[in-house]
């Protein structure tokens, strides 16, 4: 193979070649050439390009074959020796090469004489066959003509030569051909044979001189368009002979484009047969269009497949090229950043899932250790208490033994008097230096009691440490038997302190009980009675005087006439009387020492409220906490700075009578436990559970011992869900992992007023009162009917206004079964989905829906078109169903609307329902509709103040009433054009409110469940990026909800029970 | 030979416009032969001049002069004493004379009045023929005394191209074609076979594309 290219493989494969020529353009148009190569493809093997053939100036063969490379057609360059030297031609010669040219003819060229620059100097630096030489040294010696090397690619070239048999000597001709053979031809093309005997007779000699074995011979034809040509080629075309025969051919022929197509094939035919042809070289000048038709007639159609055709591009298309990989390059490389990226990020965020589950079982289980060690403290509570009781049972014995001997006064202990002061402790009187030691006594005798071994003896000791230090901010002094005592704790306490210490207050108490005397006492009391008493005595000296007021009351339920308990109850009682009425009158004296010293530059009187408020906040954590005293105490400080403060007031109250937080709303005041003081330190009652959970949302973070939200949601997740107070139904959400609980928990609600808020700016700088009002519409009627609307302030500025009606949620209902909506919204309704009434049911019954929006989809014309006769049928069954206001929802067409609203209209007659959407191409016939049942409408515009404007006047204008339409402005979910739609209703309110345009002032219909539900992200399914589908779609429409709810909606129709539960807690929240 | 031609005479009037003193200088060598510049064409083109001048209504001096040759400095270096005495010198003799006379004579003005075509033979009376193109690589030995360079449309080498047709030159009917010539001279030689070989690829150095060429003979030089 020398040059590889698809014309030697043809011919090296034995089959008969084609080749084509093609004459480049006089002009620059390349468009020509690809049109001329188009029309060769497939047909022919190669395509000859001439090289400015007839000495006429034509594009140049190197370009025009390149193009016709790029086309696919493989070029068989011409080259003359008339019009370059040795330089140009080896020039050219390479870059042919370099540039995908594989065929090289070689041709001395045309007389310049013959072409329009006869003036032309004809270079003729060489001939044909020295030009033959020459580019095969090139090839096969790799050199160039001069003899020096080629270094780097020579150019591979198929050579080829002409041959004209019809040029004289007829002699010499084969001995020529021989002559170009040996100088490097590998395949000749004939001068046109239209003479084929004396073609043969050529070939007989070429053969003789064994010239067909050496190179490939392919016979030139040409078809003759016409009689004309055919002349003008015999008369004035050197060494071509035009036979007679085809003459007369040809002016016979009544076609002779056709004839000349017969005249080419049958000379095809011809010389086919000729030993040594090993092809046809097809020229059709300037007709290029008969090549096919003649090679398909000559049964030459089935060209082998171009091998080795492949372009060099070059110039601006190589660089399109180079520019399209480079794109293709960097985009799969970036494909593959993003996709690694997206890896990374994928496995960044599972670890950090990871690390946060980690957490929040780290959480739990100090939680659980937490819950243990408690757990422990109060089961050693009660073996302390039953000790104590022990303790005063071998007491009670003692006394009875000591009997005769007068006893010394018990030493009760006193409360000092005054508190204990924190900060260094002093030097201990003696008697606290006893104290201390009958503490340490005390708790050694616990010690072996309890068994403990020293681990936990001192555990016990640290937490005492611990609860002392944090009940008294001091830094502990260790309770070591070597140490120095500490001040003694709780007992000496006068005022009823917060939690008291678990296990402490017994040590002392015990300790000292057993060191009194013995007094004789009575036999044979019950000893549950003794028990209860001894814990009385216990609380009541460690000041916890309500334990022990229920102690003895306890104790007295048992046997009324215990005197010990008797005694106890009222001791208790003065002790707790005297502590409150100690308080008071000290804490009025001390509410300078309450109110810690003004910071310079901060007004006394805001100085003092914010203590006020911060003494209230934190009562109100103690209550929360169930520590009333502390409650106590904190209101009464409260109360110590301002006397009439009415929160404190009511703290104290409340802290009193242990209600707690009151939320207004909770169904049924908060039980109050009868008989029962709380204990501290005892696992949460059930019926506290209530509490625990107001307390975990209403409770001001302030004191409130910071647990992490998250944390906190966690837990209410794994715990036993709290039941919320919401005064909703019940409702269990069917199996889904999305959303496990559709109660939603009400906002707090103890927010101060907005004015006790502003502190002392004043009102009118903050107040804006509107001028305008909102209509109320009435929906519905029976029972169940309410009106929204009717506010004289933005939605939800109570403080400058009234809202006298909740905004309030409307399920969306479909007439037919939801086609396209996802699984996390259609669970809730998959049993009623097929029976809108079932469904609109079970939105009323389980869901506590205020009103139904049935949406009648199924008319839409574009989709199952159901007569508006089936629609009424439905909307009545539905009417029929629940008895909560209805809202019928039209398939959006105006005119079908009109049909199907007429037809349910005409079907449920009196009974009230809302009829939308009236646009402005359906209102008069809806409207009058409406009137004449005395309907609400929906007026429905495409989210333009002016627009809804206009449509308002429109129905009034017809006689509709304002307070009969409700504005469906159209609106957008978050992330589909919330903001646009957010901005246009509050336009409108504002201008209702504040401009007294009352054209506007009708309340908002809001159908955003549809809105929100048809957004792709709530159909999503869930992944790690965009979370779960359900809480994701929950949350979307609970947020487009509340952004509307802002901008004054007033009617929401929504679609999820969850999203649903948090709007309407959002809405309670506000109100 | 070499063979001229004279120049229109319009060509030649162009030239000596302005001239009020003309030489018209001859030449006895080739062109005296070929009838090109000899005395008598000098005599013939003053008067021709002169005639041409009069009908513009211009009159000048016309002197005639012929040389023995104009390519020998013993002839030509007597011009520069009358340099003076004319405007322009019209040279009849082949362009070496023009170049010879231009070279020595640095206050001559000299113009050709011929155009030199080329080295030929005279066929016969009035016709001449290109023999030679004095390549200065020659080959007649190769192709029977017949020289396909100077005589071969396209200068070709090895044998008659596609447009040899009975014998004539594609280019023109008038023209034989020298490779059917050298076919048949080297067949009535004998000598046929000869044109089976090769002839490569020229140098064109000798044939003045390697720069003005010029010759040596050291034995000879003064």
């Amino acid at each position: 193979m020398k040059a590889g290219s698809n014309l030697e493989n043809v011919l090296r494969s034995g089959a008969f070649a084609v080749t084509g020529e093609l004459g480049p353009p006089k002009s620059g148009d390349l468009g020509l050439v690809r049109k001329k190569a188009r029309i060769l493809k497939g047909h022919v093997d190669a395509v000859n390009i001439t090289d400015c053939q007839t000495a006429i100036v034509r594009m140049s063969s190197l370009t025009a074959g390149l193009a016709a490379l790029a086309e696919g057609v493989e070029p068989v360059m011409q080259m003359t020796c008339r019009d370059r030297n040795r330089i140009g031609m080896q020039a050219d010669i390479l870059g042919a090469a370099a540039l995908g040219i594989k065929n090289l003819l070689c041709l001395t060229g045309d007389h310049q004489k013959f072409g329009n620059h006869p003036q032309s100097k004809g270079v003729f630096d060489m001939d044909s066959i020295q030009l033959l030489q020459m580019v095969r040294g090139m090839r096969d010696d790799r050199a160039f003509q001069c003899g020096e090397e080629i270094k780097g690619n020579e150019p591979r070239l198929f050579l080829g030569c002409a041959a004209n048999p019809f040029a004289d000597p007829f002699e010499f001709r084969p001995v020529r051909l021989a002559k170009k053979v040996s100088a490097g031809a590998d395949f000749v093309q004939t001068q046109i044979i239209y003479n084929v005997e004396k073609f043969a007779r050529f070939m007989e000699m070429v053969r003789d001189l064994g010239v067909h074995e050496k190179c490939y011979i392919l016979a030139g034809v040409t078809p003759p368009k016409s009689l004309g040509m055919a002349r003008y080629m015999k008369k004035f075309v050197p060494g071509l002979d035009v036979t007679d025969d085809v003459l007369s051919r040809l002016s016979d022929a009544s076609d002779q484009r056709e004839e000349g197509i017969n005249i080419c094939v049958d000379i095809i035919k011809q010389v086919q047969d000729i030993p040594g042809v090993a092809g046809v070289h097809v020229m059709a000048i300037e007709w290029e269009e008969a090549v096919p038709e003649i090679v398909k007639r000559a049964g030459l159609s089935n060209r082998p497949d171009p091998k080795g055709i492949e372009p060099v591009l070059s110039s601006s298309q190589s660089i399109e090229k180079a520019v399209e990989d480079a794109r293709k390059e960097i985009r799969i490389e970036l494909e593959e950043e993003l996709e690694r990226a997206k890896t990374e990020a994928q496995a960044s965020r599972e670890l950090v899932i990871k690390e946060k589950e980690k957490i929040a079982s780290e959480i739990s289980d100090l939680k659980k250790q937490v819950e243990e060690a408690r757990t422990m403290a109060s089961r050693k509570e009660a073996e302390v208490q039953k000790l104590t009781a022990e303790i005063e049972m071998a007491k009670k014995e003692l006394e009875a033994k000591q009997a005769a001997a007068p006893s010394a006064p018990v030493p009760e202990p006193q409360p000092p008097a005054a508190p204990p002061v924190p900060g260094p402790a002093g030097p201990l009187t003696g008697r606290e230096q006893r104290v201390l030691e009958s503490l340490n006594l005390g708790l050694e005798a616990l010690k072996t009691v309890l068994g403990l071994d020293d681990t936990q003896f001192e555990a016990l000791r640290r937490f005492l440490e611990a609860e002392f230090m944090l009940q008294f901010g001091q830094a502990p002094v260790p309770v070591t038997p070597s140490a120095p005592a500490p001040p003694a704790p709780g007992p000496a306490e006068p005022q009823p302190a917060g939690p008291v210490p678990e296990a402490a207050p017994a040590p002392p108490e015990a300790e000292a009980l057993v060191e009194e005397p013995v007094k004789p006492e009575k036999p044979a009391r019950n000893k549950e009675v003794v028990n209860l008493v001894a814990k009385g005595n216990l609380a009541l000296h460690s000041g916890d005087y309500n334990g022990a007021i229920e102690a003895f009351e306890q104790a007295l339920g048992i046997d009324p006439e215990d005197a010990k308990a008797k005694a106890g109850l009222a001791e208790a009682k003065a002790a707790l009387e005297k502590a409150i009425s100690a308080v008071q009158p000290s804490e009025s004296e001390e509410s300078e020492g309450l109110l810690p010293p003004c910071p310079e530059g901060v007004d006394e009187t805001w100085w003092k409220e914010k203590w006020i408020i911060r003494y209230t906040a934190r009562g109100n954590v103690a209550m929360m906490n169930g520590d009333y005293e502390k409650a106590v105490v904190e209101f009464e400080k409260a109360l110590s700075l301002d006397p009439e403060n009415g929160k404190a007031k009511d703290g104290l109250n409340r802290a009193k009578n242990k209600e707690g937080i009151r939320i207004p709303e909770a169904a049924g005041a908060p039980s109050v436990e009868e008989e029962k003081t709380p204990e501290p330190a005892a696992a949460p009652a059930e019926e506290e559970e209530e509490e625990k959970e107001e307390e975990a949302e209403a409770a001001p973070a302030e004191e409130k011992p910071a647990k992490p939200e998250k944390a906190a949601e966690e837990e209410k997740k794994e715990k036993p869900a709290p039941e919320p107070k919401a005064p909703k139904v019940e409702i269990s959400a069917p199996a889904g992992e999305g959303v496990s609980d559709l109660s939603v928990t009400p906002l707090a609600k103890d927010e101060p007023p907005l004015s006790e808020r502003a502190g002392d700016i004043p009102e009118d700088v903050y107040m804006e009162s509107c001028s305008g009002m909102i209509q109320s519409v009435m929906l519905g009627d029976g029972e169940n009917a309410f009106s929204v609307g009717g506010e004289t302030a933005l939605p939800f500025y109570n403080f400058e206004g009234d809202m006298p009606n909740p905004p309030r949620v409307a399920f969306e209902v479909l007439d037919s079964e939801p086609e396209e909506w996802p699984d996390v919204l259609t669970k809730y309704f998959s049993d009623c989905l097929s029976d809108p009434a079932e469904w609109a049911r079970k939105c009323v019954e389980q869901y506590n829906a205020k009103s139904i929006c049935l949406s009648l989809v199924s008319t839409d014309p574009n989709g199952a078109d159901a007569s508006p006769a089936e629609a009424a049928e439905v909307a009545e069954r539905v009417v029929e169903a629940v008895d909560v206001p209805i809202i019928l929802w039209g398939c959006g067409n105006a005119e079908k609307d009109t049909e199907t609203l007429r037809e349910v209209t005409g079907r449920i007659g009196d009974k009230k329902v809302c009829l939308g959407p009236l646009s402005d191409a359906n209102y008069r016939t809806l409207g009058a509709t409406a009137m004449a049942f005395q309907y609400p409408v929906v007026a429905s515009t495409p989210i333009d103040v002016n627009l809804a404007k206009q449509l308002n006047i429109l129905l009034e204008n017809l006689g509709v009433h304002l307070d009969h339409i409700l504005m469906d402005p159209s609106i957008g979910a978050v992330g589909y054009g919330l903001e646009y739609t957010y901005s246009v209703m509050e336009r409108i309110r504002l201008a209702a409110l504040t401009q007294q345009d009352d054209k506007l002032s009708c309340p908002f219909i809001v159908n955003l469940g549809r809105e929100v539900w048809k957004a792709k992200e709530t159909r999503l399914p869930s992944d790690g990026m965009l979370g779960d589908q359900e809480r994701r779609g929950v949350l979307m429409e609970a947020i487009t909800a509340s952004a509307l709810l802002l901008a004054g909606g007033e009617l929401m129709v929504m679609r999820h029970p969850k999203a649903a539960a948090l709007a309407d807690a959002l809405v309670e929240g506000m109100l | 030979m070499i063979i001229a031609e004279r120049k229109t005479l319009k060509e030649l009037l162009g030239m000596i416009d302005g001239c009020s003193r003309v030489l018209i200088l001859g030449c006895r060598g080739c062109v005296a032969v070929c009838s090109a510049g000899g005395d008598k064409e000098v005599a013939i083109l003053a008067s021709a001049l002169k005639l041409g001048l009069t009908r513009r209504g211009k009159k000048i001096d016309i002197e005639q002069r012929t040389l023995v040759r104009q390519c020998d400095p013993e002839y030509i270096d007597p011009l520069n004493q009358d340099a003076a005495d004319f405007d322009a010198v019209l040279s009849m003799a082949c362009g070496v004379g023009v170049n010879f006379i231009a070279d020595r004579c640095d206050k001559v003005n000299v113009l050709p009045a011929l155009d030199t075509t080329f080295y030929g033979a005279n066929l016969s009376s009035g016709e001449w023929k290109e023999m030679c193109a004095g390549c200065g690589a020659c080959v007649l030995h190769l192709t029977g005394g017949l020289c396909p360079v100077a005589r071969c449309a396209k200068s070709l080498s090895n044998g008659p191209c596609g447009g040899s047709q009975g014998g004539r030159c594609e280019i023109h009917p008038d023209v034989a074609c020298i490779w059917q010539q050298i076919y048949d001279k080297l067949s009535g030689l004998n000598r046929s076979d000869e044109m089976k070989n090769i002839m490569p690829i020229r140098d064109w150095t000798s044939a003045g594309h390697g720069g003005p060429r010029r010759r040596i003979r050291e034995d000879l030089l003064p």
